[in-house]
C-alpha cells in the first residue's frame, strides 16, 4: 500500500514500524532523522520513501546522537520532528537527551525507541522506558499497531502542549509484527520555521544561559503535574472495574494484548478488574489508586523491567492500600526474556488459584522430538565477502605464528564471526593463562563483541595493558566506522597504540536491511551523495599504514593482513567489495559457474571451513548447492586439489 | 470464538514473510482482523524464519500460543518440524515443502538433518497430520521460477480449505504483492499448489 495515501477510515495491514511512520506522516512531521537499528529501521525506511513526495526531510544520520540532534534542531524552530532508533541507539543519545529536556522544544518532538526484550537482534534487553522516567518526559507505550500509529500522531500534540519531547516506546513484537490499522487523515501544517532565543524562558535553548540549569530543571519538573493530569484523560489508559472483583490486572503496552487473550483462555474475561496502561510514565495514578483500593491482589503485566510495578508499589504505600502486588519483582514472571500469552496465562492462573493441567505424555513426546530438530546457526550469506575477509585473517594469523590472538568484534553482519556454531558444545574454562582455541569456521573468529565501535577501543586497552601472547586485532564495518570508530582511531594514533584494525567495507548498512550510509553514494531518499572513503578518513586521522584490498582475492587480502600484523604501529586494512546481496540486486556482479569434480576431492573439508552456506558436504565429498551459490569462487580459491573450481 | 492460527516457517530468503503478509492482507480485505508476528534471526539469508499469522474477529497478540497452530506451513521441512514441535495443535496440519535447505551445522558435521520419515512420525506423535509436497520442483520445473515456491505453498494452503478467506481475494492479493514481471509465474505456482492438495 502507499503509506502516504490520504484515505482516512481505510483499514490496511501495517507493520508496527510502518504504523509509527504513518503516525508521523498524519502528524505532519517536517524533520525525521535516524540511524538503522533492528527492530526500528523500517520507521525511517518508510518515511524516507515518501519524504520527497510529501515535502519533509528524512535522513540516515551517521549515528543516533546526530540523528537526535538533527530532529531536535528542527523542533527548536517550531516544526514537528521525529527521531527513531533501537534500544542501544538511545545509549548514544543520552547526553543530549538528558539536557535537551531542560529547555524542552517548540515544535512537537517525538522520540521513538524500539526495545528488544529477548534480545532477538540486540546485545542487551534494556528497557528504555526508564530513560523517559529519568528524563522526566512522558512515555507512550502501544499495545498494537493501531495504537502505535495513533500514539505517534498524538505524541506531537502532547509534545507541543508540554513543550517537551515525548517518548514512544515500541518493542520487537510491535515493530516487527503487523496488524490491521485504520488510517487517519494526514495533517498538512506548512509551518514556517522560526527562532526566538528567549521564547517563554530566557535563553531557552542554551542550558547555561541564565537562569541556568537548576532553574531549567525546576521548570522541567513543573511540567510533570500537567502531564499527570493529561494521562488520566487519554483513551489508551482505561480502567474496567465492575462489581467486587478480588483480582486486578495492570497491563502496560503489549502486556495488555497478552493479558486480554490470557483472560479469555482462562474464562476470566470480565471477572477481574483490568487497567490497561498506555503511559507507563507518568502513570495514570488516579486510575491505579481506584484499582488498588478495589481489589486484594494486583498482577502487573509489562514487557521489559518492572517500571509500572515499582511505581504501583510506591503508590500503594502512598495511598495506604493493603493490597498484594505481584509481577516481575515478586517472581510471578521471569525478570529476563520476553513475555507472551502463555507466560501471562500461567501468571494469571496462579494468582487466581486455577490449576493448569499439563499433558505429560505430550511433553515427553515434545522433548523426544526436539532432539531431532537440528540447529540452524546464523551464518553469513552465500558468497558474502566477509567470508573472504575472515578466511584471509585466519590464514594471516597462522602465517605470523600467532599464539593467542585477540580479535575484537563489532556490530554488523560480520559480528556473526563470533556467533559460534550451535552444534558445538563449549565448556567454560578455568585457566589462569592465555588459551589458544582452534578456529574451525569463520563463526569462531571474534573473541570480544559488545557495541557499535567498541572493538577498536578495547584493542587499545589490551595493547596498553601489555598483552604479548598474540596479535591484537579489531574488526568493524563501513557504517560502524563512520558511526563510532573515528574518535577511537584518532585516540589510537595519538596515544601510540599498536595493532590491526580490519575494516570490512561493503558500502551498505547491510545487517539492518540495506540502508545507505556515507560510503554508499546515495541518501536515504535516493538522491546521489558524496562517497566518503574509510582510508581517506583514516589518513586524515594520522594513520600511516593503510591498505585496501578486494576480499574476493584471498591471496592479496591474506598478504595485506599479514603485512599489517607485522607492522610496528596502528595499521588499517580495508577489505572492500559491494555487499553480495546488493550486487545481486543491482546485477553488478555476475558470478562464475562453479564446477565440481568430486573425484579430485580428498575430503579435507577446507571448503567447509570457509563457512559459506552454499558449500555442501555429502557422502564425505565437498560440493556446492547450485540454488544458493552466487559464483564468488572463494571456495575454489580455498580448494587445494581443484575439486571445486570456477569455470 | 472462531480464529485461525497459522505459522509460516522457512529459511531467510524463501519468502515466508511475504506469504504471511499476503494471507493477512487478504483476511483484512475479507473483513477480518489479522496479526502477523515475525521471528527471525540476524541473517538476511539462511536464518530460521517463522511468521505467526492470526486471523479472526478478535485477535490481539502477535504470537500463536503453545499448541495453538491450526496449520504450520513449512517452506522448508526442518523449519516445519522446529515450529510444529512447539506450536502445532492436536489435530493440526503440517503442510510442508520437501526440499531441504541444509544448515551449516549439518554441513560441517555438528548436527544431523532429520529424514522426512522421522518428521512424519514426529507429527503423528504430536497428534497432527502431515501433507508434504515438492514445491521447489513444482516452482522450478512447472511454474518456471524457483522463487515462486512460496506461492506454490500458499496455493496448497488455500487448497486445504482451512482458511476463512476466499480464493479469489487471496489470488488478487498475490497479484498485487509479487513483482509485476512474475505475476503469471506466481499465478501458475498458486494453481499448482492448489491442485496438488485438492487431488
Amino acid at each position: 500500500m502507499d503509506i502516504a495515501e490520504d484515505s482516512p477510515g481505510k483499514r490496511v495491514l501495517l507493520m508496527g514500524n510502518e504504523a509509527i511512520a504513518r503516525g508521523a506522516i498524519e502528524g505532519g512531521v517536517k524533520v525525521a532523522a535516524s540511524y538503522p537499528g533492528t527492530p526500528a529501521s523500517e520507521i525511517m525506511e518508510t518515511l524516507a520513501g515518501v519524504a520527497q513526495k510529501l515535502g519533509f526531510h528524512a535522513e540516515w544520520s551517521t549515528n543516533e546522537k546526530v540523528a537526535f540532534e538533527v530532529a531536535a534542531g528542527g523542533a527548536l524552530t517550531g516544526v514537528r520532528a521525529l527521531t527513531s532508533m533501537k534500544n542501544a541507539g538511545l545509549n548514544w543519545v543520552m547526553d543530549m537527551f538528558m539536557t535537551l529536556v531542560y529547555g524542552g522544544v517548540r515544535g512537537g518532538f517525538v522520540i521513538v525507541v524500539g526495545d528488544d526484550p529477548d534480545a532477538h537482534y540486540s546485545s542487551n534487553e534494556q528497557d528504555t522506558r526508564f530513560a523517559a522516567f529519568y528524563g522526566e518526559i512522558p512515555c507512550l507505550e502501544p499495545a498494537d499497531q493501531q495504537e502505535a500509529k495513533d500514539m505517534t500522531r498524538y505524541a506531537f500534540e502532547l509534545s507541543e502542549q508540554l513543550e517537551l519531547p515525548v517518548f514512544v516506546r515500541s518493542i520487537t513484537r510491535i515493530c516487527h509484527a503487523s496488524g490491521d490499522v485504520e488510517l487517519g487523515a494526514i495533517q498538512k501544517l506548512d509551518r514556517k520555521p522560526v527562532f526566538d532565543k528567549h521564547w517563554k524562558i530566557p535563553y531557552r535553548w542554551n542550558v547555561y544561559g541564565p537562569p541556568g540549569p537548576v532553574e531549567k530543571h525546576r521548570w522541567l519538573h513543573g511540567q510533570l503535574p500537567i502531564a499527570k493530569k493529561v494521562v488520566e484523560t487519554l483513551p489508551w489508559n482505561k480502567l474496567e472495574l465492575r462489581g467486587k472483583p478480588k483480582i486486578g490486572i495492570i497491563a502496560s503496552g503489549i502486556g495488555a494484548s497478552y493479558a486480554r487473550e490470557a483472560l479469555r483462555k482462562l474464562k476470566l474475561d470480565g471477572k477481574v478488574a483490568f487497567l490497561k496502561i498506555g503511559t507507563p510514565t507518568p502513570l495514570p495514578e488516579k486510575m491505579v489508586t481506584r484499582l488498588l483500593k478495589a481489589v486484594k491482589t494486583v498482577l502487573v503485566v509489562e514487557e521489559g523491567d518492572p517500571l509500572v510495578e515499582l511505581q504501583t508499589k510506591a503508590l500503594a504505600k502512598d495511598v495506604n492500600c493493603d493490597v498484594e502486588i505481584v509481577g516481575k519483582l515478586s517472581g510471578a514472571m521471569a525478570p529476563v526474556g520476553e513475555i507472551n500469552t502463555d507466560i501471562v496465562t500461567s501468571a494469571i492462573a496462579k494468582v487466581a488459584g486455577i490449576k493448569l493441567t499439563e499433558d505429560k505424555a505430550r511433553e515427553l513426546a515434545r522433548a523426544e522430538i526436539s532432539k531431532l530438530v537440528a540447529p540452524r546457526s546464523s551464518t553469513l550469506c552465500p558468497g558474502c565477502q566477509h567470508l573472504g575477509s575472515y578466511w584471509a585473517l585466519k590464514q594471516a594469523l597462522r602465517k605470523v605464528g600467532a599464539n593467542v590472538p585477540i580479535v575484537n568484534g563489532d556490530i554488523g553482519c560480520y559480528e556473526q564471526g563470533g556467533y559460534g556454531i550451535a552444534g558445538k558444545v563449549i565448556k567454560p574454562s578455568t585457566s589462569t593463562g592465555s588459551v589458544r582455541y582452534s578456529i574451525d569456521s569463520p563463526y569462531e573468529t571474534l573473541d570480544t563483541n559488545y557495541i557499535m565501535g567498541g572493538g577498536v577501543g578495547l584493542m587499545q586497552g589490551e595493547f596498553h595493558a601489555g598483552y604479548k601472547d598474540g596479535p591484537i586485532v579489531a574488526v568493524a564495518g563501513d557504517s560502524t566506522f563512520f558511526h563510532a570508530c573515528i574518535p577511537a582511531v584518532i585516540s589510537a594514533v595519538y596515544n601510540k597504540a599498536k595493532g590491526l584494525f580490519l575494516v570490512m567495507d561493503n558500502s551498505w548498512t547491510a545487517m539492518t536491511g540495506h540502508q545507505p550510509n556515507p560510503t554508499t553514494g546515495v541518501t536515504a531518499t535516493g538522491e546521489p551523495a558524496k562517497v566518503l572513503r574509510v582510508e581517506d578518513v583514516a589518513k586524515a586521522c594520522g594513520v600511516e599504514f593503510i591498505k585496501t584490498v578486494d576480499p574476493f582475492d584471498l591471496k592479496a587480502t591474506t598478504a595485506a593482513i599479514e603485512e599489517a600484523l607485522k607492522y610496528d604501529g596502528f595499521a588499517i586494512v580495508v577489505t572492500r567489495r559491494l555487499c553480495t546481496l546488493q550486487a545481486q540486486r543491482q546485477k553488478k556482479f555476475v558470478g562464475k559457474r562453479m564446477v565440481v569434480d568430486q573425484s579430485k576431492c580428498t575430503s579435507c573439508k577446507l571448503c567447509v571451513s570457509l563457512g559459506c552456506p552454499a558449500v555442501t558436504f555429502k557422502n564425505n565429498k565437498g560440493g556446492v548447492d547450485p540454488l544458493l551459490c552466487n559464483g564468488c569462487a572463494l571456495c575454489a580459491q580455498v580448494c587445494p586439489t581443484g575439486a571445486l573450481r570456477a569455470e | 470464538m472462531s480464529e485461525t492460527n497459522l505459522i509460516i516457517a522457512g529459511v531467510g530468503g524463501q519468502g515466508s514473510i511475504l506469504a504471511s503478509h499476503i494471507v493477512a492482507t487478504a483476511a483484512i480485505r475479507d473483513g477480518l482482523r489479522a496479526r502477523v508476528g515475525e521471528t527471525f534471526g540476524a541473517a538476511m539469508r539462511g536464518g530460521a524464519v517463522a511468521s505467526h499469522v492470526r486471523i479472526g474477529k478478535d485477535v490481539s497478540a502477535p504470537l500463536v500460543q503453545k499448541d495453538g497452530a491450526d496449520i504450520v506451513l513449512a517452506l522448508e521441512p526442518l523449519e516445519g518440524l522446529r515450529n510444529a514441535v512447539k506450536f502445532l495443535a492436536k489435530g493440526g496440519l503440517l503442510l510442508t515443502n520437501t526440499h531441504a535447505w541444509i544448515p551449516t551445522d549439518v554441513n560441517i558435521g555438528r548436527a544431523e538433518y532429520p529424514s522426512m520419515d522421522s518428521i512424519t512420525k514426529a507429527v503423528e506423535k504430536l497428534s497432527g497430520k502431515i501433507v508434504a509436497i515438492d514445491a521447489t520442483s513444482l516452482a522450478q520445473q512447472q511454474a518456471g521460477n524457483v522463487r515462486t515456491m512460496n506461492t506454490v505453498m500458499l496455493g496448497a494452503l488455500v487448497g486445504t480449505g482451512k482458511l476463512p478467506i476466499s480464493v479469489e481475494t487471496l489470488k488478487q492479493v498475490v497479484k498485487e504483492n509479487v513483482p509485476p514481471k512474475t505475476v503469471d509465474a506466481n499465478l501458475r505456482a498458486f494453481e499448482l499448489g492448489f491442485n496438488t492438495v485438492q487431488k
